[in-house]
């Protein structure tokens, strides 16, 4: 459905996006998922039309979005990140005009309004101004508007950005049922939000992705170098190096704490059953010996600090 | 089609929901108002003509016409309404187009406020219909090219007070300083800058003389900035 080939974006000579490649498949719900300043709605800007790539690709709905533009934004619905609304116009004042410019007609578009009325939970605020109107509501219009249509590719820029905890959990559920009818695309700096309505992530990072697959297989990718924690009462250096002459142990750190040593070991296997067996053997106790499974949460915080280090580096 | 009509609108909507309509429609009817009291149109025995009245008006359109025009497109611009516009399929032209009806529509309601003076005037003596309607087709003629710079002035920029100084200073240019310019040049220049002369042009139709020429570089000023601003807008793909 969105199909992205070596897309490259600057400005003037900053790098927005950097030859990124991606599909999305008919049907997906994808996050982008990036730290903020990655290039997410650099590349969304790019996908509904409204700026060009400085070279690359992209296709949507089978169209390409520079030389088909217009019948790309048929295809489209759209969500800005700062969901720019008219705050002189009433709400259903605005779906009307939406609608128009989608080119319904007249009883195609009251239907229209009505059906997006209730998915988005307007009907208390469709006779107000918009002016007049919380964040929550102004990104349910701007959801709505997005909906008006019924379009086949859904671009969602920081759907729930600026809501209370119970609004994110209604948008999400609205995300995840939508994903049914449409294929969803949607941006995010959140990765809990990701998790939570998407079935495949994009992560991107400074203008390249860094990483892209489903949450599982992301997980076991990062879990490779997963950690185990181990506290025994035994000598220092001889905790150490018995744990050393382990199978797969590639990293060793130990601490002396009253009296019992904590050792953190960095592996590629499990190694619990080893090492209480030596604990056994050495009449070393244990008293704790627990396994860190990095979560995506490390790997893209991760990727985030790196990112922030960089900026905050001075340049020469 | 469609589109144009729909952004039209809108435009006209939010143009009466914004305190800039009234406070123009407000200026604009006591300043000719103010003209037609200061050169004594209707004193006793002057000849039944507005012509005056109309002359100063077209000076008064320089202020005035940007200060419908100036939020047009840099409004949308600065809200960020111009990226939900241009993700939905509209063309820029339409964009444009409907932009340029709206502040056509606002300012022939504008201009009607002056209707009063010649309804006066027949109450008062017998002016020449004919001279007047052509005076009213110069008036709109003269604000149509006028609204044209003030939408490329828009087009311009995010900021409407800029919007409204960058349409501004161009038609005082012309309409002050055309006469005056005229007598430095030679030659081409000179019919060139003779040309430009909107108050002479003006003038024409005040007098009840409609000519295409003066229809003509009405019209073509009005599409060659409705032209560029189309361009303007189309820009920001190629930037």
């Amino acid at each position: 459905m969105i199909e992205v080939k070596n897309l490259s974006k600057f400005y003037g000579h900053v790098r927005a996006v950097d030859n990124i490649s991606f599909t999305v498949a008919e049907g997906d719900v994808v996050g982008f998922l990036g730290p903020n300043g990655a290039g997410k709605t650099t590349t969304i800007r790019i996908l509904t039309c409204y700026q060009p790539a400085t070279s690359g690709s992209a296709t949507v709905a089978g169209h390409d979005v520079f030389k088909e533009s217009l019948k790309v934004r048929t295809e489209v619905g759209y969500l800005p990140e700062n969901v720019p609304l008219y705050p002189e116009m009433r709400t259903r004042e605005y779906l009307r005009f939406r609608g128009k410019l989608r080119g319904l007609d007249r009883p195609e578009r009251e239907a229209a309004i009505a059906r997006v009325t209730e998915r988005c939970w307007l009907g208390d605020v469709i006779d107000r101004p918009i002016g007049q109107l919380s964040k929550g509501y102004r990104q349910r219009i701007g959801l709505a508007d997005a909906l008006l249509h019924n379009p086949r590719v859904l671009i969602l820029d920081e759907p729930t950005v600026g809501l209370d905890p119970a609004q994110i959990r209604e948008t999400r559920a609205l995300i995840r049922e939508l994903a049914n009818e449409h294929t969803v695309m949607l941006s995010s700096h959140n990765l809990a939000e990701v998790e939570a309505t998407c079935r495949k992530l994009v992560i991107i990072n400074r203008g390249a992705i860094v990483a892209a697959g489903t949450p599982d297989e992301l997980r076991q990718r990062i879990t490779g170098g997963s950690k185990l924690i181990a506290e025994l009462r035994g000598p220092n250096e001889q905790v150490a190096a018995g744990i050393r002459e382990l199978n797969g142990v590639s990293d060793v750190h130990t601490e002396a704490r009253e009296g019992w040593t904590r050792v953190t070991i960095t592996s590629a296997k499990d190694l619990r059953e080893s090492i209480y067996t030596m604990s056994t053997q050495k009449g070393w106790p244990l008293r704790e010996l627990r396994r860190e499974v990095a979560t995506l949460e490390d790997f893209f915080v991760k990727i985030v600090a790196a990112a922030r280090e960089e900026t905050v580096t001075p340049k020469v | 089609m469609r589109n144009t009509a729909a952004i039209m609108q809108r435009e006209l909507l939010s143009l009466f929901c914004s305190p800039v309509a009234y406070i123009v429609l407000m200026g604009f009817l006591i300043a000719t108002g103010v003209i037609a009291w200061v050169t004594s149109a209707f004193e006793p025995g002057a000849p039944a003509t507005l012509r005056t009245v109309f002359t100063g008006t077209m000076f008064v359109l320089v202020i005035f016409v940007p200060a419908i025009s100036m939020r047009t497109i840099s409004e949308e611009y600065r809200s960020g309404t111009f990226e939900s516009l241009m993700t939905a399929p509209v063309s820029d032209f339409q964009l444009v187009l409907g932009k340029y009806l709206a502040t056509m529509v606002f300012y022939l309601i504008m201009i009607a406020g002056t209707l009063v003076y010649p309804i006066m005037m027949m109450i008062f003596g017998s002016p020449s219909l004919g001279v007047a309607f052509s005076g009213y087709l110069g008036l709109i003629a003269v604000g149509s090219a006028f609204m044209a710079v003030g939408i490329f002035a828009s087009s311009l920029t995010r900021n409407q007070i800029v919007a409204w100084i960058l349409g501004t200073i161009p038609l005082v240019l012309l309409v002050l300083f055309g006469q005056f310019f005229v007598q430095f040049f030679e030659g081409r220049l000179r019919s060139f800058f003779q040309s430009l002369n909107i108050v002479r042009r003006f003038d024409q139709f005040n007098r009840g003389l409609i000519s295409s020429e003066d229809v003509v570089f009405f019209l073509g000023v009005t599409v060659l900035f409705l032209f560029l601003a189309v361009k303007v807008v189309e820009s920001r793909r190629w930037r």
